[in-house]
């Protein structure tokens, strides 16, 4: 800079104090350039973690769930009950769309042509959402379409843009209300409601997948897909023919009687399978909230919020699973057996029946006001008489009967995959005096649910093994191997074999000549043992008639247990006969079915030669008070 | 400088005063327009592909720019700037020049091309400007001329208010669209009187004055005003995208940086990344240090600039050299401001650095003029 000298003077020139000047400005310029330099520092100090942290987040660039597909509900024979299948949502991006002209045309062709769209709606989609990337045209698309539309875009792919699929699964259910209850339905989400679909809800539910894509360090796309797992394949125990004929009987029962409550299990005695499981109440599972096979659109107008809830659960409601009722002279067979695993009587103890007894303040009537007069101890059970029952019990005593009220499963739990299901109430055993005791031993005065007298008696007539009830007999996941097996539900013992050899001919004979002859099928071997029980409060004469029984008699494959509650009908509201009907319905069309033929011509080998007269159950009040004791019977837990 | 030998210096002495060249200058401007294209071809890249399906599009956009610039350059050095005092139809070039500027000004409001929401662009056949660029260029050489006829006015406050007054049109018309571009040419209207002026109390008194007008300016436009709130709330404001992942990109790249092409704020996350953010991914791939770097390589271009104008051979050749001088600094001051967010946002690119034909072409050919100012200091051995 040295040699540099300023010439001329003559012209103009920057004077020594508009140099200063000049300096001052270039000062202030570098000083501010320092400023910059702090500022750059400060953000480095201050902000340096957290925004490194923000720009790592950049660092993935992709994230999309990939949806699994929750699992198939199959009957024993696989036929499908339950299962998801895919759907497309079709998502319009218009402002790909417009991004370019020659877009446009062939785009909205394609559309037209794959899904059948208005044309004016997507033009005016495309003017109203010009600036919008997810415009939902169509929901819930089959996969035909898509591949319509696919094959258009490969063949012009440059041209048409601005549309992609997002995948669902939705829940479908090809028989409709067939066994609404034991498969439930599925709320949005795969949230499984009811039934097999939330008891099993873990295993129907897959995961999600995920499709992720990121920047390694050498920034290099990184691309990575987390396959979805599928949820496993659910093998029910159900029989979906079986649960057909149970539920067309109950069809065909209900257009000649109607009552509040109708429950029909069958159950395999051997497995503990249960084949069918219904009621008068089924809803269709793929249409859940609809109740018009219950209620007129009028009825279902006028409800409010609360009451059309409360119709919806009654309607969900699995009867056999989730109610309890009083089990009636079915429960003899009980009573019975225990007696005679104590030892305190045997097959040819004899009985008397004088038709009504007093005991403390209460008379306890037999179903036969006159009396049965003196019978053996099958005969007791052929005619369902509850004066030999009062005396068997009372050699028992209270203790005894409530340990096996206990042994045969009731009172708690039996552990059916099913959701909701009811412990139903015994009498405990210090509150089980005289008349308790006494009306207990034919069925009355505790509750019990269908699938724990199912269960019970499937146990009296195998041979003594209980089996716990279930209606899912394996879990298959996606690659076919089995996740669970509902192989060893045997339990344990309840009666011998002798005992259940009893119960066996005991059944055979009261279908054959005793109260159950209406549940008898032609040419087939059946056992079982009616029921008809006082419901509730005794003064309103309200009534659940039921039927348990199976065939072959001999050797039971099937076991059915049928229960109707309230009967609307003046001549047989208090009959047994009802429910035999229906048991004889169901099983003469379910018997060939599966693969038990007539044996008419096999003799079981016992036959009735007494000389009590064959007839339906019928009872009419059960009590009566006039007694002269203190004791009140324990009042009937609802 | 660097080709003067000690015999070219001996010859200098017993020939004529040999005409001086500012390679050093040369080189400087050179560098940074070469380091500019090497960080866009590196911040580009990512967008061009995605966008235009061209990694280099950007990259050959600006090395044209950067060749028509360069050229313009040399030839306006070689050209005498006194040209611009020449009367035509009894006026001086620059007058007419100044008005020409005026009236594009004018045309730009009306038939402009707008970009962001601003029309700041101009098409003349197949060039497209913004004449905001050359509005610069008429004011910077209109100031300076008016300044060394009579620096004596410049000493009473209603001289500087007078020459203020002459630029009113231009910087009322810019301002409309263009506020940092209106405060630039404040600024150097303002130093270039600043320079000459023997009185200095009354142009702090202004300088609060401006301020004043420019706060006013501010709250009284609603956009302007958002960016205000931008700027205060940058992390939670809605409007501050772009500047937080600006400060994002600073902060991330430490003090050394991520390395020249590994920065993740280029790939979509900062818009315009390529132009008037760029300084924020320099900061990321190369660091604070490296933006440092870059600021100490513009102190040293003001330096050289400085030094010339100090040195020019006419009050109009220093004033003119003031003015280029004042317009960089500004530029740079502002750009690295915004995006620092140490002020508000506002669109000013990085000089010599940034993609842009017209920013580019225009600060070539400004240097051009300090070049040609430097050419003709002369000589002499003491």
């Amino acid at each position: 800079m040295a040699v540099r000298r300023q010439k001329k003077k003559s012209r103009k020139q920057l004077t020594r104090k508009m140099q200063k000047n000049f300096l001052l400005v270039f000062m202030v310029v570098v000083v501010l350039f320092m400023c910059l330099f702090v500022r750059m520092a400060y953000i480095r100090v201050v902000k340096g973690t957290q925004y490194s942290n923000a720009v790592l987040s950049h660092q993935s660039y992709v994230n999309t769930a990939i949806p699994y597909k929750r699992g198939t509900i199959t009957d024993r024979n696989g036929v499908v009950l339950a299962t998801s299948t895919p759907v497309y949502n079709v998502i319009f991006d218009p402002s790909v769309v417009l991004s370019d002209e020659k877009f446009k045309e062939p785009t909205l062709d394609a559309l037209v042509e794959a899904f059948s769209l208005d044309r004016t709606e997507l033009e005016r989609i495309l003017t109203e959402y010009p600036e919008s990337a997810y415009y939902v045209l169509l929901k819930d698309q089959p996969y035909e379409r898509i591949e319509a539309y696919e094959a258009l875009r490969k063949a012009n792919h440059k041209v048409i843009k601005g549309v992609w699929f997002e995948t669902e699964y939705v829940r479908e259910y090809p028989y409709g209300s067939s066994a609404s209850h034991v498969i439930g339905y599925t709320n949005k989400g795969d949230v499984g409601t009811y039934g097999i679909e939330q008891y099993y809800n873990l295993y129907l539910n897959g995961k999600n997948g995920r499709e992720a894509g990121y920047y390694d360090a050498e920034l290099n796309l990184v691309k990575k897909v987390w396959e979805a797992e599928d949820g496993d394949t659910i093998v029910s125990t159900i029989d979906i023919y079986l649960q057909n004929i149970v539920e067309e009987k109950i069809e065909e029962f209900l257009q000649e009687y109607s009552c509040e409550n109708i429950g029909v299990v069958m159950m395999d005695p051997d497995t503990g399978e249960i084949y069918a499981m219904a009621s008068n109440r089924g809803f269709d599972l793929n249409d859940p909230r609809n109740l018009d096979t219950y209620y007129t659109a009028e009825e279902q107008a006028a409800m409010t919020d609360e009451e059309q809830l409360a119709a919806l659960n009654a309607m969900w409601r699995n009867f056999c699973v989730n109610d309890t009722y009083e089990p009636g002279s079915t429960f003899k067979l009980l009573t019975v057996s225990a007696g005679l695993e104590e030892n305190l009587i045997s097959s040819s103890t004899s009985l008397y029946c004088e038709g009504a007894r007093t005991l403390g303040r209460w008379t306890i009537h037999c179903n036969r006001k006159t009396g049965h007069g003196s019978l053996s101890l099958t005969e007791a059970l052929m005619f369902s008489c509850n004066m030999a029952m009062m005396d068997i019990v009372q050699k028992e005593g209270r203790s005894l009967f409530r340990y096996y009220q206990e042994h045969f499963g009731l009172g708690s739990k039996t552990g059916i995959d099913l959701p909701g299901e009811a412990a139903g109430i015994l009498i405990d055993e210090e509150l089980l005096n005289e008349t308790e005791l006494a009306t207990s031993s034919f069925g009355q005065g505790f509750n019990v649910t269908m699938v724990q007298m199912l269960s019970a008696y499937c146990s009296l007539v195998n041979g003594g093994y209980y089996y716990q009830p279930h209606v899912v007999k394996e879990i298959v996941d996606t690659n076919g191997a089995t996740v669970l097996e509902n192989k060893n539900s045997l339990l344990h013992c309840t009666v011998s074999n002798s005992t259940s050899e009893f119960i066996r001919q005991a059944a055979y004979l009261t279908v054959e000549s005793g109260t159950a002859t209406p549940a008898q099928v032609e040419g087939y071997l059946i056992g079982g043992k009616t029921g008809t029980a006082q419901k509730g409060n005794r003064e309103e004469g309200k009534y659940v008639v039921s039927f348990i029984g199976g065939a072959p008699a001999d050797d039971p494959e099937i076991c059915i247990y049928v229960v109707i509650d309230e009967i609307h009908d003046e001549t047989l509201y208090n009959s047994s006969k009802p429910a035999t009907q229906l048991t004889s319905n169901i099983l003469a069309q379910a018997l060939p079915y599966l693969g038990i033929y007539p044996d008419g011509d096999i003799d079981y080998g016992v036959e009735y030669t007494g000389e009590q007269e064959a007839g339906d159950e019928v009872i009419d009040g059960l009590l009566e008070e006039g007694g002269e004791a203190e004791v009140s019977p324990t009042p009937i837990p609802e | 400088m660097t080709s003067l030998t000690r015999e070219d210096m001996e010859r200098s002495v017993s020939i004529k005063p040999k005409q001086y060249y500012d390679y050093t200058l040369l080189f400087l401007i050179v560098f940074l327009v070469g380091f500019g294209i090497v960080m866009i071809s590196s911040i580009s890249a990512y967008n061009a592909t995605k966008y235009y399906d061209d990694a280099f599009l950007f990259v050959k956009g600006q090395l044209r720019y950067a060749v028509i610039g360069i050229a313009g350059m040399v030839g306006v050095s070689m050209c005498d700037y006194h040209w611009v005092t020449k009367r035509i139809f009894g006026l001086p070039a620059i007058v007419w020049g100044y008005f020409a500027c005026v009236v594009l000004q004018v045309v730009v409001l009306f038939i402009g091309h707008s970009s962001n929401g601003s029309s700041r662009w101009i098409d003349i056949g197949p060039i497209r400007f913004q004449p905001s660029e050359l509005t610069k260029i008429a004011v910077i050489l209109l100031a300076a001329y008016i300044v060394q006829k009579a620096p004596k006015i410049l000493d009473h406050f209603l001289g500087f208010v007078f020459v203020m007054f002459i630029f009113l049109p231009a910087i009322g018309l810019v301002v409309v669209e263009n506020l940092s571009t209106a405060i630039i040419i404040v600024g150097i209207v303002f130093v270039i009187c600043f320079i000459t002026s023997r009185k200095k109390i009354y142009y702090f008194v202004s300088l609060g004055i401006l301020a004043a007008a420019g706060v006013v300016l501010i709250m009284k436009v609603s956009y302007r005003a958002e960016r205000i709130d931008n700027w205060l709330h940058v992390e939670t404001a809605s409007g501050a995208y772009q500047i937080l992942q600006g400060l994002y990109a600073i902060a991330s790249g430490g003090w050394f940086g991520k390395g020249l092409g590994n920065s993740i704020q280029k790939l979509g996350y900062i818009p315009e990344v390529h132009t008037d953010m760029i300084f924020s991914c320099i900061c990321e791939e190369l660091g604070i240090f490296g933006a440092v770097c870059l600021l100490a390589l513009y102190a040293v271009l003001l330096w050289r600039i400085f030094l010339i104008g100090l040195h020019a051979p006419d009050l109009f050749g220093s004033l003119i050299v003031c003015g280029v001088f004042v317009q960089i600094a500004l530029q740079v001051l502002i750009n690295v401001a915004v995006v620092t967010n140490s002020i508000p946002a506002t669109g000013i690119p990085l000089p010599f650095v940034s993609y842009g034909g017209s920013s580019l072409i225009f600060t070539l050919l400004e240097m051009g003029m300090v070049l040609s100012v430097a050419k003709r200091i002369q000589y002499q051995n003491s």
